[in-house]
């Protein structure tokens, strides 16, 4: 009797850490892991599809697995908070629609590539970081690693780095800045409408 | 000239396939000077603000910056962005590390004019002209002619090992590789695939800090340190060697070349850029001062085997310490109501609802 209380206790106190390490991996991937299915998805689906179509495809999954509000938010900055309500709703949409044109486009044919997706997921506070690797027939690998945090009980992407070191969010944020600065939010909305109707979606 | 990087980067997201592939660092046009055809890596020039804290770490660190809600936390990195005065309609400063904007950004339009009636169609009608092995051969002619200062800056940041395998890189194809003609070092069973170094990046490595960020017309983007570093690196072999090297009969045709090379070989990436971007500019200056403070932290992060330091990694970060780098600056979601932060002029955390 005595010896079942330690080794229950022992179980109960180490079994679910590494459980609880595995979810919490898991769970940060799969979002990862189905862009990366809906990207190969769309790259096979190719010049057939068409751009709309491939927007389309991609668009659901990026729903899915973006927090596209976040992103929007952290790429203004600080002067979110003196942008109307409306137009906060329309630079999200805006946002939103050019994540899926750049997409959309980007992505258009197919031959052979694949994703590979790291098993270990790094936390950086309560974020994590996950790395994939493009890997492109005879040619370099590209790493494009996603950092995810959770929104709404489930792990969203948040920005995105290429080659591990250009990030997307920090990138968008000097992009939009100037005419944000100059133009507002309208400004930028509609910037961000020409871009992706540009790109046929 | 880093066109190639940008585009993909700014795919938002992914890299289209093909495009990131090997996006060389695209000289617009003739670089008299500069490094020696670099291959399809970044540019050579070096370093960007805000790097020196040397990080270690196997998997290169990624570096995360507080990434917060500006909805939760309204002001506390207003600034950081805002270098950038808006004056009304038009006057606008400059941004972090980009003093000179206003002229950079008179530059840049008139290289974008220029690329567009001249540069590219040379560029074009070179790539269509010339077989790619011809080109390739070229570039790798070039590129191999630059691995000596490749080695001297192995050297300078006292990476004996490198700077062993850049030899061994520089004698395998200048012999068997044909003068440099063929990239046989690389191959996977050898296994010397061509790095850059330059003085910019040993500046770097002992804490120069990049200057000003610039825009010229035939370099591209660099900064201060590194153009003036890319003088240096040009001077190595017309001072070591002398003849051909020194001479205007070598070095114009090879700028020449080298320059149009480039431009060929980023066009995709170029064309992203201007596809996909606001603010072309601007998102170029961004990937190329992100990329160049990840170069120079990579060559940190072999030497300092002390501890992973993740500079970006504490959300307290105070955000005026790291203006100088447009990395750096905490992302702050400006919807999300938070505590920690005093005052905010503007904006009462009204949003947190109002991004779901």
């Amino acid at each position: 009797m005595r010896y079942i209380i330690p080794a229950a206790l022992v179980a109960a106190l180490v079994a679910p850490a590494p459980a609880a390490f595995a979810q919490a991996s898991d769970a940060a991937r799969a979002p990862v892991q189905s862009l990366c299915d809906g990207l190969i998805g769309i790259m096979k689906g190719g010049k057939a599809m068409g751009a709309r179509g491939r927007g389309a495809a991609i668009g659901p999954v990026v729903d899915r697995v973006y927090d596209v509000p976040l992103m929007t938010r952290l790429t203004v900055g600080a002067s979110w908070n003196t942008i109307a309500p409306a137009d906060q709703t329309a630079l999200v949409a805006a946002f939103r629609r050019m994540i899926i044109g750049q997409y959309a486009v980007n992505f258009d044919s197919f031959s052979g590539e694949k994703f590979s997706v790291d098993p270990k997921v790094e936390t950086r506070g309560t974020d994590s970081l996950v790395r994939t690797t493009l890997i492109v027939p005879h040619d370099q690998p590209v790493a494009i690693a996603y950092r995810l945090r959770v929104s709404g009980g489930s792990w969203k992407i948040v920005d995105v780095f290429y080659r591990n070191s250009i990030s997307q969010l920090a990138t968008r944020r000097s992009d939009f800045s100037r005419v944000l600065a100059t133009g507002g939010a309208k400004a930028l909305i509609r910037h961000l409408d020409e871009l992706s109707t540009k790109s046929g979606n | 000239m880093s066109f190639g990087l940008v585009l993909p980067t700014i795919a938002l997201l992914g890299a289209a396939p093909e495009q990131q592939v090997a996006v060389p660092g695209a000289a617009p046009v003739a670089q008299v000077d500069s490094q020696t055809g670099q291959q399809t890596t970044p540019p050579a020039p070096p370093a960007q603000p805000a790097e020196q804290p040397p990080t270690t770490t196997a998997a290169p660190a990624i570096p995360l910056d507080p990434l917060i809600d500006p909805a939760a936390a309204p002001d506390t990195n207003a600034a950081p962005l805002a270098t950038t005065v808006s004056v009304n309609g038009t006057a606008v400063g400059h941004a972090p590390g980009d003093p000179l904007e206003g002229l950079n950004r008179h530059l840049f339009a008139g290289y974008l004019f220029s690329d567009r009636k001249f540069i590219r169609p040379v560029a074009m009608g070179y790539r269509h002209v010339v077989p790619k092995p011809v080109r390739s051969g070229l570039r790798n002619f070039f590129s191999n002619l630059g691995e000596p200062i490749v080695f001297l800056n192995d050297l300078l940041q006292l990476k004996p090992g490198r700077a062993f395998k850049t030899f061994e890189r520089f004698v395998i194809n200048s012999s068997l590789g044909l003068g440099g003609l063929i990239d046989v070092a690389k191959s996977p069973n050898l296994g010397l695939p061509h790095h850059d170094n330059g003085f910019g990046n040993t500046l770097a490595y002992y804490g120069v800090g990049p200057g000003p960020y610039l825009f010229l017309p035939i370099i591209g983007p660099t900064t201060l340190r590194d153009l003036l570093a890319g003088q240096g690196d040009d001077f190595v072999l017309p001072i070591a060697i002398g003849n051909p090297f020194d001479r205007l009969e070598y070095q114009i045709p090879r700028g020449v070349l080298s320059g149009i090379d480039d431009r060929a070989e980023s066009d995709s990436d170029f064309k992203a850029l201007l596809d996909s971007a606001v603010d072309p500019y601007a998102t170029l200056r961004s990937v190329y001062l992100q990329n160049r403070a990840a170069e120079i932290q990579a060559l940190h992060s072999r030497s300092a085997k002390a501890g992973t330091t993740d500079p970006l990694g504490d959300p307290l970060g105070d955000p005026a310490a790291r203006q100088a780098s447009p990395l750096d600056d905490p992302l702050n979601d400006p919807a999300a109501p938070q505590s920690t932060t005093p005052a905010n002029p503007t904006d009462t955390p009204a949003s947190a609802t109002a991004n779901p």
